[in-house]
């Protein structure tokens, strides 16, 4: 195909395609996500990098309750679990064959993260004002979120986030860090609304 | 001048830091050679200490071309981001990416020659040869930039590892716990710096790499 072709081919993409944001389409999210009050699931993370030849693949745990409770939990290749609950976010880490606090800086790193996934999980894509967030609609729904300014240049280049048009679940996230180094986590076994005990975002073992 | 006191008495220990002596041996011994010969990936979990506590849990991983005396290497959290990613070579370190703790430059240098003093057999030929205090065989390099490499194996057929600074303080030691078919499976280093530091290192992967890497080509599977 030639440049030519290319550029028609974009044409009639961003004319077929609802690629524009319309305030409703966050709107629309934010009151299916609003049904959900648990996630948990298992994922499975694949990260890319020059330096690999293929995908460093980890595994793990995720579960959340509204509003904001969530465990991220690694299980290979390293075990690492962090906690965020009523505004606390703890980090424990594998050593010596048992759990211990992470009490150095990354935890404060990791909460900045965590508030962000647990605004996700509600439908808030577009409320944090270091992204810009952007839609689009296909069999599923994609949101991007582009850095708004330099503090995050070099370090993500964007975020792109899979939601299910069926429950406004989130199925994946993309997070390319540049040309050559991205990570994918990819959401499975995902069961909404089911109980979860209020141990599981306070407790690791 | 209580301070002054300390101060000429720390120099003073300092400067009676020496060497170990090698007692010579009847028959110069065979130099333990545990580094890489082929270029190779390695993905190591850290756990690294400072005082006697364990700080922070991570993933290595170092592509490592012993002919060319190269070395990129990258550290990741557990949850997958990039703390440092880093090149060494012949004309030393290059850092293009560091987040905290590696953002200062100069942990993330030291990291780079702790990869290479582990990975890559010191340059040159031995200066001296012979037996430790504790028995254990020895073969001496000076080192490439200043002071000097020791490579030790005890009779259990342990290696281990021990850099010293130019007037004979001991800087780095290392230990390689793993058999001759893999002595990088589990590795322990000891750094003694103005802040002491420890790296506990143990392999998930290693494979030989026979051409350039192709980003995002297959997945690596889940057998670690």
């Amino acid at each position: 195909m030639g440049r030519t072709g290319i550029k028609i081919l974009l044409l009639i993409l961003l004319v077929v395609l609802p690629w524009g944001v319309r305030a409703d389409d966050f709107a629309q999210l934010r009151r299916e996500a609003a049904r959900i009050t648990t996630i948990s699931a298992d994922f499975v993370q694949k990260k890319t990098m020059k330096i690999l030849a293929r995908p460093l693949v980890s595994e793990g745990k995720f579960y959340y309750a509204a509003p904001s409770s969530i465990r991220w939990e690694y299980t290979r290749p390293l075990r690492s679990v962090v906690v965020s609950d009523r505004g606390k976010t703890r980090r424990y880490i594998a050593s010596g064959g048992k759990m211990i606090e992470d009490l150095s800086g990354g935890v404060q790193a990791m909460k900045i993260v965590l508030d962000e996934v647990a605004g996700w999980m509600s439908g808030r894509f577009d409320a944090n004002p270091s992204f810009a967030a952007s839609l689009s609609e296909g069999p599923d729904t994609q949101i991007t979120l582009t850095p708004t300014g330099q503090n995050m240049a070099g370090m993500i280049e964007r975020i792109e986030i899979t939601v299910s048009r069926r429950d406004a679940a989130i199925k994946t996230v993309r997070i390319v860090e540049s040309r050559t180094a991205e990570t994918r986590i990819d959401f499975q076994h995902v069961v909404i609304n089911k109980d979860i005990h209020p141990s599981v975002f306070r407790e690791v073992q | 001048m209580k301070k002054g006191l300390v101060l000429v008495c720390a120099c003073f220990v300092l400067s009676c830091a020496a060497l170990p002596a090698l007692r010579p041996l009847d028959r110069p011994p065979v130099c333990p050679a545990p580094f890489l010969t082929e270029k190779t990936r390695l993905i190591h979990a850290i756990e690294a200490g400072a005082a006697g506590k364990t700080r922070a849990v991570l993933i290595g991983i170092a592509l490592a071309d012993p002919a060319a005396r190269k070395l990129s290497a990258a550290v990741l959290t557990p949850e997958g981001v990039a703390l440092l990613e880093a090149s060494y070579g012949p004309s030393g370190a290059a850092v293009s990416r560091a987040l905290p703790p590696f953002d200062s430059g100069e942990l993330a240098c030291r990291m780079m020659e702790d990869m290479a003093l582990i990975f890559f057999a010191p340059a040159g030929e031995p200066v001296s040869r012979g037996a430790s205090a504790e028995g254990e065989t020895v073969c001496r390099w000076r080192a490439q930039s200043k002071g000097w490499v020791d490579v030790l194996q005890g009779q259990d057929g342990r290696i281990r590892i021990r850099r010293y600074s130019e007037g004979g303080r001991l800087e780095r030691e290392i230990a390689l716990s793993g058999d001759a078919q893999n002595p990088y499976a589990a590795i322990e280093l000891q750094a003694s710096e103005r802040v002491d530091y420890s790296l506990k290192m143990t392999l998930l992967e290693a494979e030989e790499v026979k051409s350039a890497p192709q980003a995002g080509r297959e997945d690596r599977g889940d057998k670690p």
